[in-house]
């Protein structure tokens, strides 16, 4: 009850800063920023798979939800809408890579990555191996895992970030972790 | 995807009642190939849950909000929002029924409002030799009208009164050969004044001006 009465005051507070930028108070949209580019940078770093891109479609995300503020809906979370712009981000970011560069091509850079001196590190290498698996799996189900069990977001919030019945967003989640669990296996990938 | 791997999803996804909890157990406890789905699932989900999470670049708030656009006051934005905002304009059958009255009722008002104004001022009419013109002038506030030019010798007598319609409209047939005639309409006695749907007009010499009618032959 106690942590309930925390988010509603998270979230008139947001209200609140949001009214300010509105009225043209520009710098308080810091604070939003500060607070959320985490989940929105580390989000868009799961979906493509590469830190420079995930860098650049994350700052136009918030760039995006701060030109679109008058359309917030008071009643939704701006957490909720801000991850809902940076996985269009992402979408449009994956659509115009595929204009440009081929499937294989993609393959072939993350794998060469994963072979670098640089990503020696154990836990560095697991973490490649993880994004290489998600890499492969059809944008849906990604898009799906991701909100699920990387940024922990139940049914009901995923379906106000992609617009998805809660049903459909289960069986992404459930076909995209049984192919998560095939590639995984496939790389010799094991816990501990 | 069977009966037990959708119990697995769900006891995954946190959704299983505890009476389902227990019948998933016990079925896994009694065959290991769905204990080693069920290991092998919760690994993935595992490593992906607990994969490092990048940290966010130094400067990136600062380029956000450098990158930010000008916003233009609140007050502004609505002004400038309900000019140029595109807009999808939603309709029923109430409002198009609505719609559509009120086009007639302009077209019409319209029309009325013409045709109060541009009166017909005169309609031939064949008979032999003559042709009988009907001349109209809209003086809704005139006690009497008469009709004076080159065909009466400009006299205002009872033969060239004209007689008032219900609409207001003041009329009069006069049979007339072909030619040229200068007239005027003479509201109660002393007023004059031109017609004003005349084909043509001519100086008078006394600072008004004559309508002109030709008249030919059909």
């Amino acid at each position: 009850m106690y942590k309930k009465v925390d988010k509603d005051d998270m979230q008139s507070e947001e209200y609140s800063i949001i009214k300010q930028c509105m009225d043209g108070n520009a710098d308080i949209y810091s604070v939003l920023v500060e607070r959320y580019k985490g989940m929105v940078y580390n989000v868009a770093y799961r979906m493509l798979g590469e830190t420079e891109s995930a860098n650049d479609m994350a700052q136009e995300s918030f760039i995006s939800a701060y030109i679109a503020l008058k359309d917030f809906k008071k009643n939704s979370k701006f957490s909720t809408w801000l991850c809902s712009i940076a996985i269009n981000k992402c979408r449009d970011h994956l659509r115009s890579k595929k204009d440009t560069v081929s499937i294989d091509e993609i393959a072939e850079v993350s794998v060469s990555k994963i072979a670098t001196p640089e990503d020696a590190a154990c836990n560095r290498q697991i973490s490649h191996d993880i994004q290489t698996a998600l890499n492969e799996l059809p944008e849906e189900y990604r898009e799906a895992v991701v909100l699920k069990h990387v940024e922990g977001l139940d049914y009901n919030e995923m379906e106000n970030v992609l617009g998805v019945s809660s049903n459909t967003l289960k069986i992404r989640t459930h076909r995209g972790r049984e192919m998560l669990k095939k590639l995984l296996r496939e790389r010799g990938i094991s816990h501990g | 995807m069977d009966k037990n791997m959708e119990l697995i999803h769900k006891l995954l996804d946190g959704e299983v009642s505890e009476e389902e909890k227990k019948e998933i157990l016990d079925r896994i406890d009694s065959d290991p190939v769905l204990k080693m789905e069920l290991d092998a699932l919760s690994m993935a989900v595992h490593i992906v849950e607990k994969s490092e999470r990048l940290s966010v670049p130094p400067s990136f708030t600062s380029k956000v909000m450098g990158k930010l656009p000008v916003r233009k006051s609140s007050y502004r934005e609505k002004v400038w929002d309900f000019f140029f905002k595109d807009r999808v304009l939603r309709w029923n059958m109430v409002t198009a029924a609505a719609t559509v009255c009120l086009v007639i009722i302009v077209f019409t008002g319209v029309f009325q409002f013409q045709k109060k104004h541009s009166l017909i001022s005169h309609t031939n009419i064949s008979e032999g030799s003559t042709v009988t013109v009907k001349f109209n002038i809209y003086v809704p506030d005139a006690k009497e009208v008469a009709i004076a030019g080159d065909f009466n010798k400009w006299k205002v007598d009872g033969k060239n009164m004209m007689k008032k319609q219900d609409n207001g409209i003041w009329t009069i047939e006069i049979p007339l050969k072909p030619g040229a005639y200068n007239y005027m309409f003479v509201m109660d006695g002393k007023v004059w004044l031109s017609d004003p749907n005349a084909e043509s007009y001519q100086d008078d010499g006394f600072g008004y001006k004559n309508s002109v009618l030709k008249v030919t032959k059909l």
